[in-house]
């Protein structure tokens, strides 16, 4: 009988020359305690070096696959005619069985044969000492290693993780520097903060020019809008700020220098983010979106992480103080988490919002696990996806508008009753009328600088950004301290994940105003259809 | 001997743990609630710092009283060869650095001199974070990593500890250590691409076949893998690669093998089963107070009996 033992310099092959102690699996141990009886149990037949490390490499990578390489086959055919061969894995047994027809042997005897060999291997085989084969046994363990680590890191998400947290980071530096430069700025020309009230814009101005005297002379129609322009050249000329010297405006030009880069840096890695997350999960991008997307891999830890959660945890993400809370008070817990950035969320009537966030959440985990463990690179199961769920919203919004028009039917729906479940005011119908700071007038503001500057109000004023959540979804959910306990966990959650991580708040915010406009138009389609269908 | 470092080290802890797990943490919140059952073969949670933890805050800002730079210091061997103790305002457990010059996880670094002016250099062993250390604070009869010796120590996590373990056998020794885990397995890698006595294995430690083309017979095994069978994997492990009349050392987490049994149980049934699969578990030390529900067992294998051979 044969033994194949692997070493890191090759494979050896041994004969066993007393069969017969084989039997006595106990005793084999005390055969092997020293070389010359060792020498007596086994015997060197062949060898099979490895030439280089990169081939030791890839024999023992296919080896831990459990398939032998093409070097060990020819070895074995050359070598083992007629013999059966005891290795030290079954599998791989099976597969040399099957490809080149040769016996193995895989028991408990085997195991202490290999045992010896392996204690007394550097005596049966001369020529290969200790010292030479630790540092063969060191390069191949690095090697391996390297290649199992940047073979499970082929999906990279990570990038996407540390992407995102650089954004997050990035959006607070930004903001930091902006208002830096606007306070330093404000020491010469305080009128300019009022009147410009985007912080890039405002770099851009600062940089152009310089001291407020020469605003007159300048030109701003690249950066501004004439009116705003119009205004910045009067301020300038009536303004009440000191006088600085050219020293102090060029640390403070600097200053918007790196503003302005930050900015576009910003710009660069939200490209960069979206095409990662194309990448990794387009089926969560297609889906939620790619910010969204970003986070929840990022909060789950990595995408495989995050395959694993069930539908209900990816939907509160992001929630869990309310989350717990909730429980532990024996409150209704939070209707959703991070997934309320989703943009199918957010065109959803506040009262759908639940609904559509449950759906939602379900058909995400689906995508998360195709993009996590499934094959495909493409985002035909996220498409898919997104369409039924939008026609799942329009279907909601379809029953509601007929519930309103009235029905032939219209009994009150009795709800469980449920004793530990406190209770408020349960599910109003309508949300109760409250102050609608929509219908303010916006004197004084320009319709073009419009959606910027509430973007950037918003960012300076945490108050008013509450109201803005509330102007974006026509809801005032204000906790009205008469309100429900349960109204307020709805709104928990929305200003919980804002107050929780105030990092994230700038970034949710840009990323509502750019959906606000389109949201308001949306919103304004539907309300017509509701006045159309109603007067029908 | 009292043991020192506490602030130090309960900070240390929160951030080794912080520090490895700063994403993967997070996704435990709503769903992953199962006790103790992470990647086979890796690390415990035994490093999983409370939440109010800032996972931002930067690495190494402990106060060490006692061990200021610049205060005189004497350092003089311990009974287990290759541990050195380091005395001045405050003891600690120190291992000459095999690698003069570099810290593996920010831990203090202590430069003495020598009679013939040569300066010699050890590292501080923080026995909050590493078993090995509060085993042999709490004061083992027998420590069988010495220099010179071949080491498997199976769960090995970032390196942390198996850098001590690689001062300790120095240049001749070996340590051949298992991680499962990839994220700690990097940093295992770029520790041991320093330190040339290290072998890196990335690998599931409930299969040792897989690496048998790495590892030769050793002379000690030390597992720290906590996994409800860390026995039976101990037990494979060494009928590969123990060598006759070797030694072990495990330790062992109560609540990871079962947390409804009392702890002097849960510590009993293992040495049985350890019993039952061929090793003589010679001595058991609880790891308090560093450790809270932890024991260590040493003992050999397949000894050889006087009568007659096993």
């Amino acid at each position: 009988m044969l033994v194949l033992f692997e070493t890191p310099a090759g494979f050896a092959l041994f004969k066993v020359l007393d069969e017969g102690k084989l039997s006595n699996v106990e005793d084999l141990g005390n055969l092997f305690s020293s070389a010359a009886s060792a020498r007596k149990m086994v015997k060197l037949q062949a060898f099979d070096k490895f030439d280089n490390t990169s081939e030791a490499l890839e024999a023992v990578a296919k080896l831990l696959e459990g398939a032998p390489s093409k070097g060990l086959r020819k070895f074995l055919k050359a070598n083992c005619e007629g013999e059966a061969l005891a290795v030290a894995d079954s599998k791989l047994g099976n597969i040399i069985k099957e490809k080149l027809k040769i016996d193995c042997v895989h028991n408990n005897a085997v195991m202490e044969l290999l045992r010896g060999v392996r204690s007394q291997f550097t005596e049966l085989i001369s020529g290969l000492g200790d010292q030479d084969l630790a540092p063969m046994s060191l390069g191949l363990s690095h090697s391996l290693a390297r290649y199992k680590l940047k073979f499970s890191s082929d999906k990279v998400d990570t990038m996407i993780i540390q992407a995102i947290g650089l954004l997050d980071d990035l959006d607070k530096e930004l903001n930091t520097y902006a208002m830096r430069v606007r306070e330093w700025y404000g020491w010469h020309f305080p009128e300019l903060a009022k009147i410009i009230q985007d912080n890039i814009l405002y770099a851009k101005s600062v940089k152009l020019m310089g001291n407020r005297i020469n605003a007159a002379k300048l030109d701003f129609s690249e950066i501004l809008a004439d009116e705003v322009e119009g205004e910045l050249k009067e301020a300038a000329v009536i303004s009440m700020g000191t006088e600085v010297s050219d020293l102090d405006l060029m640390h403070i030009r600097e200053l918007c220098d790196q503003v302005l880069s930050l900015a576009e840096y910003r710009a660069q890695l939200y490209d960069y983010l979206k095409s990662r997350m194309n990448t990794i999960a387009p089926n969560l991008t297609a889906l939620v979106g790619e910010l969204v997307g970003a986070r929840l891999i990022s909060h789950g830890g990595s995408l495989l992480n995050l395959a694993k959660q069930p539908g209900s945890t990816v939907q509160i993400l992001g929630a869990e103080k309310a989350l717990f809370r909730a429980l532990k008070t024996k409150h209704a817990t939070p209707k959703y988490g991070l997934i309320y950035h989703a943009s199918v969320v957010g065109q959803a009537a506040p009262k759908h919002k639940g609904k559509i966030s449950r759906s939602l959440a379900a058909k995400a985990a689906l995508a998360i696990r195709c993009d996590a463990l499934g094959d495909g690179q493409d985002n035909t199961m996220g498409v898919e996806n997104r369409l039924k769920l939008e026609a799942r919203l329009r279907n909601l919004e379809g029953k509601d508008l007929g519930r309103l028009s009235g029905s032939a039917k219209g009994k009150p729906k009795i709800e469980v009753y449920d004793k530990d479940k406190k209770k408020g005011s349960g599910g109003l119908i309508t949300p109760a009328k409250t102050y609608n700071s929509a219908a303010d007038s916006l004197l004084g503001q320009t319709p073009k600088a419009d959606s910027a500057e509430n973007g950037v109000k918003e960012k300076k004023d945490k108050k008013k950004k509450k109201k803005a959540d509330a102007e974006e979804e026509t809801i005032t959910e204000e906790p009205s301290k008469k309100k429900s306990k349960k109204k307020k966990t709805e709104v928990e959650p929305e200003t919980e994940e804002p107050a929780k991580k105030e990092k994230k708040k700038k970034r949710k915010h840009e990323e509502e105003e750019t959906e606000m406009p389109a949201k308001k138009k949306e919103k304004k389609e539907k309300k017509e259809k509701k006045k159309k269908k109603t007067d029908v | 001997m009292r043991p020192p470092l506490r602030g130090g080290g309960g900070g240390g802890r929160g951030e080794g743990g912080a520090w490895r797990g700063r994403g993967s943490d997070r996704g435990r919140g709503p769903g992953g609630r199962r006790p103790g059952g992470r990647g086979p073969g890796g690390r415990g949670p035994g490093g999983r710092g409370p939440g109010g933890r800032d996972p931002r805050s930067k690495p190494g800002g402990r106060a060490k009283v006692g061990l200021n730079g610049g205060s005189k210091v004497i350092v003089e061997p311990h009974r287990h060869a290759g541990v050195f103790i380091v005395k001045g305002k405050e003891e600690a457990l120190v291992t000459k650095n095999l690698v003069p010059g570099e810290s593996v996880y920010n831990e203090k670094r202590i430069s003495v001199e020598n009679e013939d002016g040569t300066k010699v250099e050890y590292r501080v062993w923080n026995p909050f974070r590493s078993k090995l250390a509060a085993a042999i604070f709490g004061g083992i009869d027998n420590n069988w990593i010495k220099p010179g010796a071949k080491v498997l120590y199976l769960g090995a996590a970032s390196g942390t500890s198996v850098s001590h373990v690689s001062d300790i056998v120095g240049p001749e020794g070996c340590v051949y250590a298992v991680e499962f885990s990839s994220r700690s397995g990097r940093d295992l890698v770029n520790m041991a691409s320093k330190r040339t006595n290290v072998v890196p294995i990335i690998e599931d430690a409930r299969h040792p076949s897989k690496y048998r083309m790495l590892v030769p017979m050793v002379d000690v095994i030390f597992s720290d893998v906590a996994q409800p069978d860390q026995a039976r994997i101990m037990a494979l492990n060494a009928s590969f690669y123990l060598k006759t009349g070797g030694h072990f050392m495990i330790s062992i987490k109560a609540s990871c093998i079962d947390s409804t049994v009392a702890e002097e149980a849960v510590f009993a049934n293992e040495v049985k089963k350890l019993q039952a699969e061929g090793f003589k578990p010679a001595e058991q030390l609880t790891l308090e107070p560093f450790e809270r529900g932890h024991a260590c067992v040493v003992g050999g294998y397949r000894m050889p009996k006087k009568q007659k051979a096993t």
